[in-house]
């Protein structure tokens, strides 16, 4: 039972870091319908970020998260404008091409520069709280860990509050379900992919600043991460973001009770089956619009 | 005259030696071919298949199998591969075919995620360890291509003929359905389910037969490289470029267009072999330059040419150069 209630424990932290690397894929993919293979790959530059001031100036990932979301807001709205923007005319399979090749472009420019070799964040308040634990009927909750998810449940409300609550939030998905319409009502549609694709880079980034406390930062990093991220995207519905986060904690409890019970290997197959398995009964995911 | 040059490429490679040539030859009718195959479920049918390669490894598997304990001929293996495949295929895309648009990608995404950790770990399949597929030196050419095995000096020729006979085969195939009623009804599904439905169209239907054609295609696709490297590895056959170059090709060629993958993987793939060969040595050796400027050069295209190059007014182009109107489009 301990090990069982150990294991969700685990899960839901894990789940809310998933969340965080969701999250700018929500954005950009849920609620704009972008396909965007390079996801990852701008994650793997914010850990970057996180290692590299680290190194360089000392900073605590914690402030590295700002100066990162800044720059990296500004890269995501310059791919949309030089790249995506002319894509955009084309079939939606160019999405995948252009960002494949944004993809390659990312990563090798990375491993030109950095190499292949595993880097990690070596001081940082995080790490420095390593072995501290929270102890609750039985079940260790490690403190760093759920520092990091509760930054991302911080910054997952505020993007929900910005999206379902605010005339920006509302004029953003205006532009997702009818482009023309939102363009009749003053809506500049261009304007608001280009901030869809700052903000969901952005974040991601951010989520890879937080994750390099706990993860090898090399330049293959992001793979991995971003396939669970669409698998959980698709999993809580487009448009829904609470569904995402939902589903990001889903996958996590998933993923930590099989892990704890089955052969490791077989851990993300059964959160992909479950998705499947899920999806023959909802088809729209679990808070889908559409 | 195309077909001319198709076949006749080879020779001068063999003549003088740089079998390397011939190995791009090969890997670019392969991709060719299995792009034809995703363009059947991406282009015409409309419907984001982002793991076709667990079909690549099926065939591959099932051809090794079935020539390591049956003792099977490469070509009954071919086949066998094919109607497992497609066998396999239809069982598990049935289900997903309730799924529409992105949720459906996501779920061929997650067959493949599924299958990987089958590869790594089943024994039958003998695991992350591998099958390796006994072969004995062939005869001669007209022997090894019976066979798909090749005395030592004319195996990349031989593969460039075997490639080159897929191919065409491939071609035809595609063509024919395309032309055919399945062809109409692929093409009615993708630019509207609902309204295919109200006219009777079965999509569910279709979608399955969309993808277990591409299945076969791949799956033959899996034979012939499972013979050519003399090995089945689950991290080889499962690997991300079979899902992704066959896709890539169909894209930059032109989406829903028969010769679109062609046109495609006659660009791709010799420029990422060509940039490996040069790029890839000397001194800033696995600093990843070479995938930079493919990456660039990718991004280069989509951008300029977001319809596919087949979207170009070649044939206007071409009715210029000989002086007459233009003439249809480029190719039959």
């Amino acid at each position: 039972m301990t090990l069982l209630l150990q294991a969700v424990a685990d899960g839901l932290q894990m789940g809310l870091l998933y969340a965080l690397v969701a999250v700018g894929l929500t954005i950009i993919w849920g609620l704009m319908e972008m396909i965007n293979f390079a996801h990852g790959e701008f994650m793997m530059l914010g850990m970057f970020g996180a290692w590299g001031l680290s190194v360089l100036l000392g900073w605590d990932p914690l402030i590295t998260m700002v100066p990162v979301a800044v720059i990296m807001y500004g890269a995501g709205v310059l791919v949309y404008r030089l790249l995506m923007q002319r894509v955009q005319r084309g079939e939606v399979f160019t999405q995948i091409f252009a960002t494949v090749g944004l993809f390659f472009f990312i990563q090798n420019g990375a491993v030109a520069v950095f190499t292949s070799d595993y880097r990690f964040v070596g001081k940082s308040l995080l790490t420095g709280l390593s072995g501290t634990n929270l102890t609750l009927g039985g079940v260790r909750v490690g403190v760093p860990l759920l520092v990091g998810g509760l930054i991302a449940l911080a910054i997952f409300l505020a993007l929900y509050l910005l999206i379902d609550r605010t005339d920006f939030g509302l004029a953003l998905q205006a532009t997702s379900e009818d482009r023309d319409a939102a363009m009749l009502v003053g809506i500049r549609p261009q304007r608001m992919y280009a901030v869809a694709w700052g903000l969901g880079t952005a974040l991601v980034a951010v989520a890879g600043v937080i994750l390099a406390n706990f993860f090898a930062v090399y330049p293959q990093a992001g793979l991995s991460f971003t396939v669970m991220a669409y698998a959980i995207v698709a999993l809580g519905g487009f448009g829904s973001i609470l569904g995402t986060l939902l589903a990001a904690l889903l996958v996590g409890v998933v993923q930590s009770v099989t892990a704890a019970y089955l052969p490791p290997a077989f851990k993300d197959a059964f959160v992909f089956g479950s998705y499947i398995l899920i999806g023959l009964f909802r088809p729209q995911g679990l808070f889908g619009r559409f | 005259m195309a077909a001319l040059a198709a076949l006749l490429y080879p020779i001068p490679f063999e003549q003088s030696g740089y079998i390397y040539y011939e190995t791009v030859g090969f890997l670019v009718l392969l991709n060719a071919m299995l792009g034809i195959g995703w363009n059947i479920i991406g282009g015409w049918a409309g419907q984001f298949d982002f793991g076709p390669n667990i079909f690549f490894a099926t065939g591959a598997y099932t051809a090794a199998l079935l020539s390591i304990h049956f003792g099977w001929n490469a070509w009954a293996g071919l086949l066998g591969a094919v109607v497992v495949s497609v066998a396999i295929c239809a069982a598990v895309t049935y289900p997903i075919t309730r799924l529409r648009g992105h949720y459906f990608a996501i779920a061929t995404v997650a067959m493949w995620m599924i299958a990987q950790p089958i590869g790594a770990t089943w024994e039958l399949i003998n695991g992350s360890r591998g099958l390796f597929i006994p072969v004995a030196p062939g005869k001669n050419l007209v022997h090894g291509m019976l066979t798909m095995e090749f005395p030592g000096r004319g195996k990349g020729l031989g593969f460039y003929y075997l490639a080159l006979f897929l191919f065409v085969l491939t071609l035809l195939g595609a063509r024919a359905v395309e032309r055919s009623k399945w062809g109409f009804y692929f093409r009615a599904v993708h630019d509207d389910q609902d309204g295919a439905e109200g006219i009777g169209i079965d999509s569910r239907l279709y979608k399955v037969i969309a993808r277990c054609l591409m299945a076969a295609v791949f799956a033959a696709g899996g034979v012939l490289y499972g013979f050519w490297a003399l090995a089945v590895f689950p991290d080889q056959v499962l690997e991300v470029n079979w899902n992704i170059l066959p896709m890539m090709a169909a894209v930059v060629g032109g989406l829903g267009r028969l010769w679109g993958p062609v046109l495609g993987a006659i660009i791709l793939i010799p420029i990422s072999q060509l940039m490996t060969a040069t790029l890839g040595a000397g001194p800033l050796a696995g600093r990843g330059i070479d995938l930079i400027i493919y990456g660039a050069v990718i991004m280069l295209i989509a951008g300029g040419r977001p319809n596919g190059l087949l979207s170009l007014p070649w044939a206007r182009w071409a009715g210029r150069l000989v002086g007459r109107a233009p003439a249809g489009p480029a190719k039959g």
